[in-house]
């Protein structure tokens, strides 16, 4: 049987600002996590760094160590790469006061 | 050969048939749990991947804002072990994994999944599954009334030739609480929203049947289910929802030990698409009462059908 490999849309056309984040998502039974996040629209200042972060059991989240700076532009893409998240998988980002950006975060899981 | 032979030779073999399928279905562990019509069209063990449930994604035109907030909130959804931060992955049936449908936490969120089919022939089908259902444990509190409801709905449309021109959809929830009332009941509805042009040209429409008005009770539906005593205790329930696509109506409905009489229950029922024709879609749902995440977990889905 071919691996179990998905395309996961965690956030569609959601402004983010402030402390912002994607929702929990389960993949224990993945491999590796590829992140994309795009700007669907022109960002609102400064942008920040987007990480992953990785729980132990959905409420309470820790940053997994990867980071990429948001998209500074519409339709420009972030993108992050995991191997070892255990099970629940999230992306966040915290914008500075003044500035957002409506993003599509989808997470791209292969067994 | 005498046409009453003929007769009585016919009849034996269709009782072997039968007797042979089920004997196979009785001691297949997978199947052995449901009771399915004579045609399997999908058995979903979710220890093989998704198996075609993804999300219900709304309509849209030219931009996403156009996209009706119901369906905007909606979010993939994932193979879990039901992991829980007090006692681990509590685990599916006969298999690590379940299908989840996660709301966003928040009271009268909403998420759905979808799987999307044709049919053959306008007959009976069958919809079984097992599934349980918790809030996020985010407190150490029993939390029995913190999902709101879980449920599931069919979207049918007949052939383009059928002379019958409707959209059907039945829709069945049970509603476990609202505004914090312990309610424990299933309903159905018959209304949807009017429907409304997304975008600038008028070819995309969209309307939401999942809207929260118009539900209904079914007749004596009153039911309480098992809630194991902590947040992160479950047990799998079993439903069995089986539909005429002749007739578009509703022959039976079983939960555990109970049926419930169908003859007062109908569907949403709308105008044809131009664009749905024999259309098959079965939909799994959950929501939440407070400002919590509900989960709506599925084990295993057989849908099946006599044709």
């Amino acid at each position: 049987m071919l691996p179990e490999n998905i395309t996961a849309i965690v956030a569609r056309n959601e402004r983010w600002s402030g402390h912002a984040a994607s929702e929990p998502h389960e993949a224990g039974w993945a491999r590796e996590a590829v992140i994309f996040v795009r700007a669907l629209k022109e960002p609102e200042g400064d942008q920040p760094l987007a990480r992953v972060e990785i729980s132990p059991d959905g409420m309470r989240w820790l940053p997994e160590g990867s980071e990429a700076p948001m998209p500074s532009r519409k339709d420009s893409i972030a993108v992050l790469r995991v191997k070892h998240f255990g099970n629940w998988l999230r992306v966040a980002a915290d914008f500075p006061a003044g500035a957002a950006s409506t993003v599509l975060a989808t997470i791209h899981l292969k067994a | 050969m005498t046409e009453a032979r003929v007769t009585i030779e016919s009849s034996t073999t269709s009782d072997l048939a039968e007797a042979m399928r089920l004997a196979m279905l009785r001691a297949d562990p997978g199947l052995s749990r449901f009771d399915p019509l004579p045609r399997i069209i999908s058995h979903d063990d979710f220890s093989r991947g998704h198996c075609g449930w993804s999300q219900l994604v709304g309509n849209y035109e030219d931009d996403l804002d156009t996209m009706l907030p119901g369906y905007a909130q909606h979010t993939s959804a994932m193979l879990s072990t039901l992991g829980h931060w007090d006692a681990g992955s509590h685990g599916g049936m006969d298999s690590s994994y379940a299908l989840k449908v996660a709301t966003r936490p928040f009271a009268g969120a909403r998420n759905v999944a979808i799987k999307r089919h044709t049919f053959r022939r306008r007959g009976p089908i069958r919809f079984e599954l097992y599934l349980t259902f918790k809030p996020e444990a985010t407190e150490l509190m029993l939390s029995e009334t913190d999902v709101r409801s879980v449920g599931f709905l069919f979207d049918l449309q007949g052939g383009d030739r059928d002379g019958d021109h409707q959209r059907v959809m039945p829709h069945l929830r049970f509603l476990n609480a609202l505004d914090g009332q312990h309610l424990q009941k299933w309903q159905f509805k018959t209304e949807s929203t009017p429907f409304q042009a997304v975008g600038g040209s008028d070819r995309t429409l969209s309307h939401y049947h999942l809207a929260p008005t118009g539900w209904r009770d079914l007749a004596d539906g009153g039911q309480r289910l098992c809630y194991n005593e902590i947040p992160t205790k479950v047990n799998w329930t079993y439903l069995r929802f089986d539909f005429d696509l002749e007739t578009m109506r509703a022959t039976g409905f079983r939960c555990n030990d109970r049926s419930f009489d169908m003859s007062g229950f109908d569907s949403i029922r709308i105008p044809a698409m131009k664009n749905l024709w024999c259309m098959l879609n079965f939909c799994v749902f959950a929501e939440t009462d407070v400002d919590k995440r509900a989960f709506l977990y599925v084990d295993s889905v057989c849908i099946s059908g006599d044709f």
